[in-house]
């Protein structure tokens, strides 16, 4: 009976430190994000939305500049990237199940789903900035654009390997060619799975600031032009955070709570439109 | 009925068969060519961070890895201290996060009520989503002063005269330093092995945890014993999934870490990383040797990691019998 | 074969000679001979895993879809070997249609399930468009059913209905054969009786293949009966004589249920 006592406390004890744990991560969770609203719903105004990033030292502004950026390089980093991601899937699930090619290249992406996205920066910057004279936003949208490939690849690819293989052959059976099988059928059959790994993707880059450092750098004022330096959210929160100036770091707070927030409404978002296909 | 007879079907049908052909070896070739280009970006990526490092590379030649100088007015460079706070960091912050992250795949799999599974492996999935951006003025802002006041004097206190690890603890208690760094990272790191233990301990049949509860065990001993041992291989995995992406992440890190270029002994004293020193300098890099030395630094970061990472799928796909995810 | 009875005085749409089949190493089909009748019905029966999928399987040479499976010797179609290198296959499975187990429409509407096919070889104005889905709609017995909500998705009808819509879907485009892959296994009895029916309406025009492991399905509506186990085809004749006098001890076995 001593024996069978001490294996239940053992029992006890491990049971109790796993939800230790489990309490760790929501308290950590809930304590980040806690701490954005506290600190940036203060500087939420309206302010934000129409003013530029102020001159150091100066009171008001607001991150119209970086928004409209931020914007402008996501957009074409997802056009970039959707198409070329959705392809590459398409390959390797449609032609890629035995080939030596299509396993070193899933290897690549997968690996590369973890890679450091500096050092994407710094490709981006030795292939592109360094040859085309300056930093600028296509810059920036390419870099991101690398970022996020793998995931649309690897998004692509999964969904389509959970196609029925009875839906496939329905769509051979009827003499179609492959291609209109791929796009018309299988690709439609698991096109709501391949939305939420583009826009999973797109929250993935939204809050990448390492790889904007060295690309899309920063600029102070409105600008539309991708072929100049471009300002967006990551970076301005990174220069402003840092900066001895309290309206800087108040606005730096804000732009942390519009990313933030933006990242984790569409995380939930397609969490929450994606279970319910799942159930229907 | 009239049916055509079959062969003037088939010649009818000639043209189309013939335009099908076409177009199926056009979509088998334009995917392949997307495969292409994907894979030639990520080859690419390895090949042009060794040519843009070559001038530091023939400069200082392999003793670059261990040389313990960083310095722009000399024009010398050695990546000791970077590569030294980044593999401090990143295998402390294992350190903390691993059992954590057992812990939380422990109860998702095992203790959970199940119509709490859901909401709370969303949690911990989002934990992973926050930019790190975030974790990185959350850290500089709130956790570090926290960590100076009421967490490092204790520390200093308890283990400070402790022989050997006493001065791990050692200097002022500033709050940003290589501790902070570690213990922010392995909270960034945490979702990422915690979900994959969750995954792989999903693999156990269950046929196998019922014989072991059948014969008595408990919880404990089931996970332990069976669980564990059966998915030890994913369970690695994971964590080297989870020290691929502490060896890279730069922005959390660049904020609390501290920036400064040299090898301290505390743990309390702040310190470097490439991922931080890439952030830090880059920027405003002199051309040559110094912006040559930061690319050789990238190429290191990014052959460390590769190779972590490269294990890290090989045991996680080994261990779920299929390839990723 | 000499053992082999093969029916006589009918027109065959398809001539199985000399059919082995692989899976990689393992051989899923021994030697099959055997005569598929033109407008008639043809059922296999059979334990499973004993090849009669695998038989169909190779009439539209839905094995291609998959490395490591081949298939050897000839299935005459209009005196050409469908299992030859050069034959298209896309204008094979036009031409010989198919059904599955579990109903299978595309994830597009009504009227795009049916027209898909049709396009692929076809080009019609719209208004014969509509023509060919009402027609083929109505062959399946659906018609009725689905005419005021073809612009939903064929995924919002019944089981029976997408199996139904699946039928019309492989009638659509005019076949010569139709390939039935147990067509009614994941069905409830009153869809079933419903397909059954459209099977035999079917017959005047189509020649038509059917697998299933319901034997009394297989004596109701098939005109020839084929017993099929471990790979190899042990008895073939018309439906009448395989389960009133079937020649072999195992086919008897199987159809009395005292198969073991």
């Amino acid at each position: 009976m001593n024996l069978y006592t001490r294996r239940l406390w053992v029992n006890r004890i491990g049971i109790s430190l796993s939800m230790v744990a489990m309490s760790l991560g929501l308290v950590a969770l809930l304590w980040i994000l806690w701490t954005l609203f506290s600190k940036g719903f203060a500087s939420l105004s309206l302010d934000l939305f129409t003013q530029d990033t102020p001159a150091p030292g100066s009171e008001g502004g607001g991150l119209r500049n970086a928004i409209v950026g931020s914007g402008l390089i996501l957009l074409f980093s997802m056009l970039i990237s959707t198409p070329i991601g959705i392809l590459a899937g398409i390959y390797l699930a449609e032609f890629g199940r035995v080939s030596k090619f299509a396993s070193f290249t899933r290897f690549m992406t997968d690996i590369m789903l973890s890679a450091p996205s500096i050092v994407i920066g710094l490709f981006v910057y030795a292939l592109f900035v360094a040859t085309t004279g300056g930093f600028s936003g296509w810059a920036g949208s390419l870099a991101l654009a690398l970022i996020a490939i793998p995931v649309v690849v690897r998004t692509t690819e999964n969904m389509l390997k959970l196609v029925p293989t009875s839906l496939r052959e329905a769509a051979f059976a009827v003499g179609a060619p492959r291609w209109q099988v791929s796009l018309r059928v299988t690709l439609r059959a698991v096109k709501s799975g391949v939305v939420t790994g583009v826009l999973l993707a797109m929250a993935r880059i939204t809050g990448e600031t390492a790889p904007l450092l060295f690309t899309a750098l920063n600029n102070q004022f409105y600008s539309t032009n991708m072929a100049e330096p471009m300002g967006n959210l990551p970076v301005v929160i990174f220069q402003f955070a840092l900066s001895p100036y309290d309206n800087w770091v108040n606005l730096a707070w804000a732009g942390a709570l519009l990313i933030a927030f933006l990242v984790l409404a569409v995380n939930i978002g397609v969490r929450v439109v994606f279970r319910n296909k799942d159930k229907r | 009925m009239s049916e055509p007879s079959a062969s003037a079907g088939i010649d009818l049908h000639a043209q189309q068969v013939r335009k099908f052909h076409l177009q199926d070896k056009l979509f088998h070739y334009s995917t392949l060519l997307f495969a292409v280009v994907v894979l030639a970006a990520l080859v690419g990526i390895l090949i042009s961070l060794a040519i843009e490092a070559m001038p530091s590379l023939q400069a200082f030649g392999p003793g670059f890895l261990w040389t313990n100088v960083w310095s722009v007015p000399d024009d010398e460079y050695g990546a000791l201290a970077a590569i030294y706070g980044t593999v401090v960091t990143s295998v402390l912050a294992l350190l903390i996060a691993v059992p954590i992250s057992f812990g939380i795949a422990l109860f998702l799999t095992e203790t959970c009520p199940v119509w709490l599974r859901r909401p709370l492996g969303t949690a911990i999935e989002l934990l992973a989503g926050i930019p790190s951006i975030v974790y990185g003025i959350w850290g500089l802002f709130v956790f570090a002063p926290l960590f100076a006041e009421y967490i490092q004097p204790p520390l200093q206190g308890l283990l400070g005269d402790v022989p050997v690890i006493g001065g791990w603890f050692s200097g002022p208690p500033i709050g940003v330093g290589i501790l902070a760094a570690s213990i922010v990272l392995a909270l960034m790191v945490i979702p990422f092995i915690a979900s994959v233990m969750r995954d792989v301990f999903e693999t156990v049949p269950h046929v196998l945890k019922e014989s072991a509860y059948g014969v008595g065990c408990t919880t404990w001993e089931v996970v332990r014993n069976v669980v564990l041992p059966y998915t030890r291989v994913g369970v690695i995995g994971g964590i080297m999934l989870g020290l691929g992406r502490a060896l890279g992440e730069t922005m959390a890190v660049t904020f609390v870490i501290g920036n400064a270029n040299r090898i301290n002994g505390s743990l309390f004293a702040p310190g470097t990383s490439i991922a931080s020193t890439l952030a830090n300098e880059f920027g405003e890099a002199d051309p040559g040797l110094h912006i040559a030395s930061l690319f050789a630094l990238g190429l290191v970061l990014f052959i460390l990691t590769f190779i972590v990472l490269a294990i890290s799928r090989w045991l996680i796909s080994r261990s779920m019998g299929s390839e990723g995810l | 074969m000499p053992d082999q009875a093969m029916p006589a005085g009918e027109n065959a749409a398809l001539q199985v000679r000399n059919l082995n089949f692989f899976y990689g190493d393992f051989k899923g089909l021994n030697n099959v001979n055997l005569d598929v009748a033109q407008g008639k019905v043809t059922a296999f029966i059979g334990p499973s895993g004993c090849g009669k999928s695998t038989l169909l399987r190779t009439f539209n040479r839905m094995y291609d879809l998959y490395p490591g499976q081949r298939a050897e010797g000839q299935i005459l179609f209009h005196g050409k070997n469908l299992l030859d290198k050069g034959q298209d296959v896309n204008l094979v499975r036009a031409k010989i249609g198919m059904v599955f187990q579990k109903p299978t429409p595309f994830p597009m509407t009504i009227y795009e399930n049916i027209a898909f096919g049709v396009r692929l070889y076809e080009r019609m104005s719209r208004s014969a468009m509509d023509d060919r889905v009402e027609w083929a709609l109505n062959k399946a017995a659906l018609w009725g059913e689905v005419k005021d909500k073809l612009q939903q998705s064929g995924l919002s009808l019944s089981g029976g209905q997408q199996q139904r819509l699946c039928i019309a879907r492989a009638v659509a485009v005019k076949p010569e054969i139709v390939l039935l892959d147990e067509p009614t296994s994941a069905l409830d009895p009153i869809s079933t009786a419903k397909i059954e029916e459209l099977i035999a309406e079917l017959k005047s025009e189509y020649t038509i293949a059917i697998v299933t492991h319901n034997m009394q399905q297989a004596a109701r509506i098939s005109d020839y009966t084929a017993f099929m186990y471990l790979g190899e085809l042990v008895e073939f004749n018309e439906t009448a004589t395989i389960f009133m006098r079937p020649e072999k001890k195992q086919t008897e076995d199987y159809i009395t249920g005292r198969f073991g």
